[in-house]
């Protein structure tokens, strides 16, 4: 039995295209691993379709790599974050904090978008504080953009009142009105030009801030931008847990952002172990079934093996993906739906092999011996038939196992797909439906897509390498 | 008068394992009306020699040369084309072993046995399938049947399709490899029965090759024995019958069961040589019951012992 | 004839089960409110202008109301209305769609696939033919020099494009061929305003026609012409082409009589098999490019959860499907003497 094995394995692994299948396989394997270990099951709602998550980061930015093809001239996206004021001191019966952060434009590009984060602020002067964020260019000008006043204490609140604790307070610089004014003023004292607000929100404030006025228009001001957030109290215990500046780039991540800001590459690695998951299940389920009514109705015959040949005969004449879409649109997107019906459309064609090789094994001397024997029908099938179809079946399984992560695939495209589960299919639908196509986002598209085609390449070439052990007439004289 | 002279004949085959001889060095001649068996185990290079005659060789051919005489032209001079022109079917045809699968599925059998009229007499198809009927009567089928397809008849049927098949140009030679062995035993006669008539009646000269020599002994004037790609005995079958001097053909006559005598009929031990790397010198020498150790390496020359009597023997050549 | 009757049994399965799952999940019954609703509304505002009095006005439309719902049997449970549903879909009545109209406007979900149907039959039918040219020419090229490179190439060539979405590849060639070096169209069937001209007008068609025909043909000529190539190779060892060349045969017509004739039954049979793929391109290929046909229509008809249409639509193209079935099999009978008189 082991020399059979052997001899099997070998014959496996003669050719060229079984290595390259196995170390493919492999690869899927060890990343799908990987994701499920590093990321939680229920990443996919928790995280993926949780926009909340992802408003740090840039829409629709390209890779970091790109970067260094295109000579470096693009943004890196940039999250500055402190928790301890850079200087405080007291400034009369006020109390100064000034937490600072510091970014070095050196690109020749303006940010895409800037934002300020507070994180649990405490106070406990009974006189909110104000919070006022400033920046110093590297011309030495100095902005001020934004004003807040830290929501009163409530009726039945003592201090230390804490506000920003559970969620973060999130001001979106680039959408507030208080800028134009800001920015209007700081052009007429700085470059003597007027600007009406409305017109500096036109041009946007980006330019504006990381910019220099040069003849009508605005260009990138390299060099050391300081941010300062200043906590303006009554009380020195008062402080700001965590104050972030976030500088909206152009690039970010390995694999780049979307149009909600997701970071593709933990939904494309969360993309594996979905596929295998899939693809083997479906195979397993699909060929499990198919053979054995295969065997059973082939052995077995009579009008069992009638009804098993009718129903599947209907079956193999259906047309798949109409009848697919159909029923996954009936009873919705989800994971197991769609399992099942790529099953329920799979063994039909299983069977009517598997029946035709079972008729001529069943005639052949060696199940004949065998029932002269007394052995029962189950463990002739068991043991005599089932271990001479059992390559055929196995390279089946292994066969269809792309056939069914490509239908997921399709299905997600279509909007089918678990809405719950960051598939492949599904940041392709993403993409599409928001026209990633139309506006040239590459690395939205390309990565998916070659990732489906990457794993569905796996098995097709482990499946051929599996024809000659299966099909001897094809084995290669070594 | 002798058709055909062979001389020398080498066919070998590329395979993975090196050169095959399959056809090495063989002598024959084939005189008008006669009919020349070719007798020998599977695998002794019978096939290969019908092949070789008819140039129908495969992709893997490694070496291919000799000569072969035929109304005083040499085949092995003429070009492809020429070949395909005037000699394949035209003057040499072929019976290929295993009819049932010489005949295309979805032509009607008529159509195929006219397809040689058509294509090299330009006979326009009308008068083409009436020859073609002529030819089934002749070969004992319905003329009717003629449109009918290949599945639609039986074994000893489609043989005798593609016997008219072959004599539909009249050709000098017709070559019938294994003819009857697909064949159950009644069928078998009458099949041998069809071919001993047409013989008579057409004088066409035949190469008949098979592996029963007693089936040989019936139908044919000569037989050459053949073993491990080398003619061993060429003689009239009388003689090979009644006084076979080579000790394999001794053996294959023994072989034979008899039916009114109580001997029980003797094998061959051992097996054939592989063609790769035959013996070096007389191939028989592994299984000969006279074999003796000097012999083992010299290769015996084929001597005509007696006229018209050849035999590659050290016994009878010093 | 067998055959015939097991393909209409599975058109009878089909309708008979799509009619049962739309009716216990109850959506036929909402398919039907829609209805009723929809012509209340046509009908109060025409009744409006002759009942002022609001009372009598509610009264009427109660009455008619309860008339309608009679009419459309939804006094009774769905599995007693069967019966009626499978019959008018049979008969072709497909009724009125919620979401999408034809271009000339009509609702009648009839009008609407008769006016998407050609598109589609004139893009499947395009590739239909280069597969068919493709694998005659390189499949038979491929067979008679088996190991060659070209060999080699069809088998990559065919496994890769097994596992290609040929709806990837689609957006892939869009965002090659008409973001980055501008030389097909985005998509769509004519460029708007469409050439007035009847030539411009055709050019125009096969200008967008081109990526759509060029991405389902790279997707699906794959299996086609390693099929076409297997069986060629298996054929042409068979004795009686051997016999053919025997015969003194040109090489010419040994490959066309001998080995492609006798090839072309089991071909054809992998191509059946390999039908329903087809009709799943369709709709992927549609919606990618926005080709109006049947199956673009069918996406738009699932985005905006369209019941009737996609009711239809679905009895649609398992017609189809059955028709191109039927229609192949009968080729095959034709094709195939051995298989006549079975």
């Amino acid at each position: 039995m082991s020399k059979y094995l052997r001899n099997t394995f070998s014959d496996f692994w003669a050719s060229k295209v079984s290595k390259i299948g196995v170390f493919f396989l492999f690869i899927v394997i060890t990343v799908s691993i990987y994701t499920l270990i590093t990321f939680p099951l229920d990443y996919g709602v928790r995280y993926w379709n949780n926009p909340k998550y992802w408003v740090d980061n840039p829409k629709a930015a390209m890779p970091q790599w790109v970067n260094s093809f295109l000579g470096g001239g693009l943004l890196d996206h940039q999250i500055i974050s402190t928790s301890v004021p850079q200087r405080s001191y007291p400034s009369g019966i006020y109390y100064m904090k000034f937490y600072e952060h510091v970014f070095d434009l050196k690109v020749d590009q303006f940010p895409t978008f800037l934002t300020l984060k507070l994180e649990k602020l405490v106070y406990y002067s009974s006189r909110t504080p104000t919070i006022k964020l400033f920046v110093t260019r590297p011309d030495n000008k100095t902005i001020e953009l934004y004003r807040l006043v830290a929501e009163a204490p409530l009726p039945d609140e003592h201090p230390p009142y804490v506000r920003y604790a559970e969620e973060p307070k999130r001001i979106l610089l680039s959408g507030e009105t208080q800028l134009s004014y800001f920015l209007s003023e700081f052009l007429l004292k700085e470059y003597h030009v007027t600007f009406e607000p409305s017109e500096v929100t036109k041009i946007g404030y980006e330019k504006v801030i990381f910019g220099e006025l040069y003849e009508d228009n605005f260009r990138p001001l390299k060099g050391k931008y300081i941010f300062t957030v200043l906590l303006h109290t009554l009380d020195s215990r008062d402080q700001i847990g965590k104050t972030t500046i976030i500088i909206g780039g152009q690039i970010y991540g390995f694999m780049g952002t979307d149009i909600l800001g997701r970071d593709l590459s933990q939904g494309l690695l969360f993309g594996f172990p979905v596929a295998l998951l899939i693809g083997f299940i479906t195979s397993v389920l699909t060929t499990v079934i198919g053979a054995s009514l295969g065997i059973i109705g082939g052995y077995i015959g009579g009008r069992l093996d009638d009804a098993i040949q009718r129903i599947s005969d209907i079956m193999n004449n259906l047309p798949q993906l109409p009848l697919l879409i159909f029923l996954t649109f009936i009873f919705g997107g989800k994971l197991w739906v769609i399992v099942t019906v790529l099953v329920a459309f799979g063994w039909s064609t299983l069977v009517i092999v598997v029946r035709s090789m079972i008729l001529q094994i069943k005639s052949s001397s060696l199940i004949e011996a065998a029932i002269s024997l007394g052995a029962s029908k189950w463990r002739i099938m068991a043991k005599h038939i089932f271990p001479q179809v059992a390559p055929y079946i196995l390279s089946q399984m292994i066969f269809y196992t792309p056939s069914a992560i490509l239908s997921e695939a399709a299905l997600s495209f279509l909007g089918l797909g678990d809405p719950s589960i960051p598939t492949w299919g599904q940041i392709l639908e993403y993409g599409f439906r928001n026209g990633a196509v139309f506006l040239g986002y590459w690395w939205w598209i390309l990565p998916p897509g070659l990732l489906i085609v990457f794993s569905a390449v796996t098995f097709v070439f482990i499946a051929l390498g599996l024809e000659p052990v299966v099909n001897p007439k094809l084995k290669r004289w070594r | 008068m002798v058709l055909l002279e062979i001389k020398d004949l080498k066919l070998y085959y590329k395979t993975m394992r090196g050169l095959l001889k399959a056809v090495d060095n063989i002598r024959l001649s084939l005189n008008k009306g006669e009919t020349l068996g070719l007798v020998g185990e599977s695998g002794c290079g019978k096939s290969s020699t019908a092949i070789a005659i008819m140039r129908l060789l495969p992709r893997n051919v490694g070496l291919f040369e000799g000569k072969i005489m035929f109304n005083g032209i040499n085949l092995m001079d003429l070009s492809e084309s020429e070949f395909r022109e005037k000699i394949r079917w035209k003057k040499i045809s072929m019976v290929f072993q295993g009819a049932m699968n010489s005949l295309n599925p979805v032509l009607k059998v008529g159509f195929q046995v006219a397809e040689p009229l058509i294509l090299h007499q330009n006979m326009d198809k009308k008068e083409a399938l009436k020859k073609a009927r002529e030819m089934f009567k002749l070969v004992g089928l319905p003329p009717d049947f003629v449109d009918r397809y290949p599945h639609e008849l039986s074994g000893g049927m489609k043989q005798r399709v593609v016997i008219a098949m072959a004599l539909i140009l009249n050709p000098e030679i017709v070559i019938l490899d294994e003819p009857t062995s697909a064949l159950d035993v009644s069928i078998q006669a009458q099949i041998t029965n069809l071919l001993k008539n047409l013989k008579k009646e057409l004088e066409v000269s035949m190469i008949f090759i098979t592996h029963d020599i007693a089936l040989a002994s019936d139908m044919c004037d000569k037989i050459g024995v053949m073993y491990a790609g080398q003619i061993v005995e060429l003689s009239s079958s009388e003689n090979i019958l009644l006084s076979p001097k080579h000790p394999y053909t001794q053996k294959l006559i023994a072989s034979v069961p008899l039916l009114r005598e109580e001997k029980m009929p003797e094998f061959i031990p051992g097996a054939p040589p592989d063609l790769v790397n035959p013996p070096k010198g007389c191939r028989f020498y592994p299984r000969c019951p006279y074999a003796e150790r000097e012999l083992e390496e010299k290769e015996p020359p084929l001597v005509e012992i007696e006229e018209d009597h050849f035999v590659k023997c050290w016994l009878y050549s010093g | 004839m067998f055959k015939g009757i097991s393909l209409l049994l599975v058109l009878f399965s089909v309708l008979f089960l799509t009619v049962i799952v739309i009716g216990a999940t109850g959506i036929s019954d909402k398919i039907l409110n829609g209805i009723i609703q929809d012509r209340l509304r046509a009908i109060r505002q025409q009744l409006s202008r002759e009942i002022q009095n609001p009372e009598d006005l509610e009264r009427a439309l109660e009455r008619i109301k309860e008339d309608l719902i009679r009419s459309y049997g939804l006094d009774k449970p769905w599995y007693i209305r069967m019966p009626d549903m499978i019959w008018r879909i049979l008969m072709l009545d497909l009724g009125n769609s919620r979401t999408v109209r034809s271009f000339s406007g009509s609702n009648k979900i009839s009008d609407i696939i008769l006016e998407r149907m050609p598109n589609t039959i004139l893009l499947m039918v395009t590739v239909l033919i280069i597969n068919f040219i493709l694998s005659l020419v390189v499949g038979v090229k491929a067979a008679t020099k088996p190991g060659s490179i070209l060999d080699r190439f069809v088998s990559v060539y065919s496994a890769v494009s097994y596992a290609l979405p040929s709806w990837w590849l689609g957006i892939l060639m869009i965002l090659v061929f008409a973001f980055y070096i501008k030389i097909f169209p985005f998509g769509g069937m004519y460029s708007t305003p469409p050439p007035t001209d009847p030539f411009m007008r055709s050019i125009d068609l096969i200008w967008h026609l081109c990526l759509p025909v060029l991405t389902l043909t790279i997707a699906t000529s794959g299996s086609w012409i390693y099929i076409t190539r297997s069986i060629v190779i298996t054929t042409a060892q068979e004795d009686f082409v051997t016999t053919a060349r025997a015969k003194g045969l040109p090489e010419r017509l040994v490959l066309w009589r001998y080995i492609i004739r006798v090839a072309a039954p089991p071909i054809l049979t992998n191509l059946i098999l390999g039908l329903a793929f087809y009709l799943g391109g369709a709709i992927l290929t549609e919606t990618v490019f926005t080709w109006p046909g049947m199956g673009l229509l069918y996406f738009e008809a699932i985005m905006s959860v369209d019941e009737a249409l996609i009711l239809a639509l679905t009895y649609i193209f398992t017609l189809i499907y059955i028709i191109a079935r039927f229609i192949l099999e009968i080729l095959y009978v034709l094709v195939d003497p051995r298989v006549r008189y079975a």
